[in-house]
């Protein structure tokens, strides 16, 4: 690890990018799968030769599909604004004040991220439907403001706990309210942490199944993950349109990802070892 | 808006020394706090708790349309479910099935990774795809390359010898250990993340001394760094282990469960029994005995944590 031949090193380096081929093959394969012409997946051996969209085209053509497209837009960045909207305030309160149940508080919001969905399935969908919210996108956006908010809340804090008090605290003998001072100096600090933060619930919430299926069956409120599930026609499907529905619901949150990954790490391993 | 005034004339008055607690700010943390708490409470208490209260009803939509009072019906009922044990007892081999792939691929990508050149650091980036693209495509992908008449990897398996003519996905025993792979491979770049920052945490003093006493590389590994990520590695194998034992959408996406239920694991029974079955209150009384049984292999597993 220390003193290391450049030879060693090499070698080392060539075993990782074998690996790292070996674990990414999967998915890269869906990638390649989703431009290859039908017949070059089904007999046109290993390596692509011909490049084609046409699987795109057909799957954006399809009204399911596209409306299914608008659905997960709607939901992701509803989500996503609110997801954000609640954990800074959230994420403020905990770094910056003492008080009564603040421990309580912390944990319980940070619980909530432990819990998986499937825990507490049951009971929400038989709430949804005595709410009468079943086949709603409202009760979709609610569900899934679990699955972002405590990395959310326990990034944004420990943003906020980097930033000096007296910084606010000069604001605020400047005349600064305390709102003030988290909208005038903190935000603009951290504003690259709330922009991950935001990224984060909306791919969460982007490539979501489980409560989607539980809660929605009607077609111009489902979801991009139950669309994909509708392009398995048993009698006639087409392996490169599911692929390329794949592609369409992987890219952005692998690309979101990997842009905001610095943010995202820290947090996410405090969220996992923390709890 | 009442609150913000008062800051702002205490402010004024200016005589207090900052940082210090000024009246508004008693009641400003809980109303900053509440929204989030009050999601918290809607989406994970308030269901726990209706769990339960649903679990005592006798509640079945083909027979008893309106809950009513049930008392132990359902946990009764679900002793003598000998399918549903069946389906427990394929959770745990899912569950530390998994976490053992994940523990397998993850600690030498690990150590792999720990070095500072530029291809590990962006192995390190990169190897977060499986982990970050959602179980749906990685799902249906996967049926894709198993698949026996398309699937690159299904070609490979049949090869080797491993799959017949048809795809793995068809043989009960081979579908659940291909999909509890699947399963490990999806959260072994987590693992890797954490016992990478653990890595890079141990300090290089601790590997002099040991080179000094005359350990060898095995015995290095073996006395400073395994016990230096000891704790990581029960915390995070917890924290997999739980999401494993919750599993749902890999199963159900690629084979509903079967072949003749040898993937149903318990969230899948626990799924057909509410939307097939129209059971809703045998499947809180489930999701209730999950939690527990849950609950006492947690305690179980934290006892293996380093206590300095």
């Amino acid at each position: 690890m220390r003193r290391t031949s450049p030879l060693r090193e090499a070698g080392l380096d060539l075993l990782t990018l074998v690996v790292l081929f070996l674990l990414l093959v999967p998915i890269l394969w869906v990638f390649v799968a989703s431009v290859r012409p039908e017949t070059d997946i089904t007999g046109g051996g290993l390596w692509p030769q011909r490049l084609t969209f046409v699987h795109y085209e057909a799957i954006l053509a399809k009204k399911p599909f596209l409306i299914a497209l608008k659905n997960s837009l709607i939901v992701g960045i509803v989500v996503a604004i609110i997801t954000t909207a609640l954990a800074l305030p959230a994420a403020y309160a905990l770094s910056r004040f003492r008080f009564h149940g603040r421990t309580f508080f912390g944990l319980l919001v940070l619980g909530t991220q432990m819990l998986p969905s499937l825990a507490v399935l049951v009971p929400l969908v038989v709430i949804v439907r005595q709410l009468g919210l079943t086949n709603t996108l409202t009760a979709l956006i609610f569900t899934h403001l679990a699955l972002g908010m405590p990395i959310a809340v326990w990034m944004l804090k420990g943003y906020i706990d980097a930033i000096p008090k007296e910084l606010e605290e000069a604001a605020m003998i400047d005349g600064c309210s305390r709102v003030g001072a988290l909208t005038r100096i903190v935000i603009p600090l951290i504003r690259p942490a709330i922009i991950a933060v935001g990224t984060f619930a909306f791919v969460l919430s982007w490539g979501e199944y489980l409560m989607a299926l539980a809660l929605i069956s009607k077609a111009d409120v489902k979801t991009l993950p139950l669309a994909l599930q509708g392009l398995f026609d048993p009698y006639s499907f087409s392996w490169g349109q599911v692929m390329a529905g794949g592609t369409i619901i992987a890219l952005p949150a692998i690309l979101l990802f990997l842009i905001f990954r610095k943010q995202l790490v820290g947090g996410l391993l405090a969220g996992g070892v923390k709890g | 808006m009442a609150s913000r005034q008062e800051t702002v004339t205490g402010a004024r008055a200016a005589s207090r020394p900052p940082g210090r607690s000024l009246l508004p700010d008693r009641w400003l943390p809980y109303g900053m706090i509440g929204p989030a708490v009050f999601v918290a409470f809607a989406i994970a208490i308030v269901p726990l708790c209706y769990a339960f209260w649903l679990s005592l009803q006798d509640w079945y939509m083909l027979r008893q349309p309106l809950p009513k009072w049930g008392g132990l019906i359902n946990y009764r009922a679900l002793l003598q479910d000998t399918q549903l044990w069946a389906s427990f007892g394929r959770t745990w081999i899912w569950t530390l099935g998994t976490v053992f792939v994940e523990l397998l691929l993850a600690m030498p990508i690990a150590l792999l990774l720990n070095r500072e050149t530029g291809i590990a650091r962006t192995a390190s980036a990169l190897i977060l795809l499986p982990w970050v693209t959602p179980f749906i495509v990685l799902g249906f992908g996967w049926r894709f390359l198993l698949d026996s008449d398309v699937g690159p990897i299904h070609s490979f398996l049949h090869l080797i010898g491993i799959a017949g003519d048809s795809s793995v996905l068809n043989d009960p025993v081979l579908a659940f250990a291909t999909i509890i792979f699947i399963s490990g491979w999806k959260g072994t770049p987590f693992l890797v993340i954490a016992l990478l920052a653990a890595l890079k945490s141990i300090p290089d003093e601790l590997y002099e001394a040991a080179e000094v006493d005359g350990a060898g590389a095995w015995s290095r590994f073996w006395h400073v760094t395994v016990p230096s990520i000891q704790n990581t590695v029960v915390t995070v194998g917890l924290v997999l282990g739980i999401l494993a034992f919750y599993s749902f959408d890999l199963p159900w996406i690629m084979t509903k469960g079967g072949p003749q239920d040898a993937t149903t694991i318990v969230g899948i029974a626990m799924y057909k029994a509410v939307f097939l079955d129209l059971r809703p209150a045998y499947a809180a009384a489930i999701s209730i005995v999950m939690l527990v049984l849950l609950f006492i292999a947690s305690m179980f597993a934290l006892r293996a944590r380093r206590i300095d």
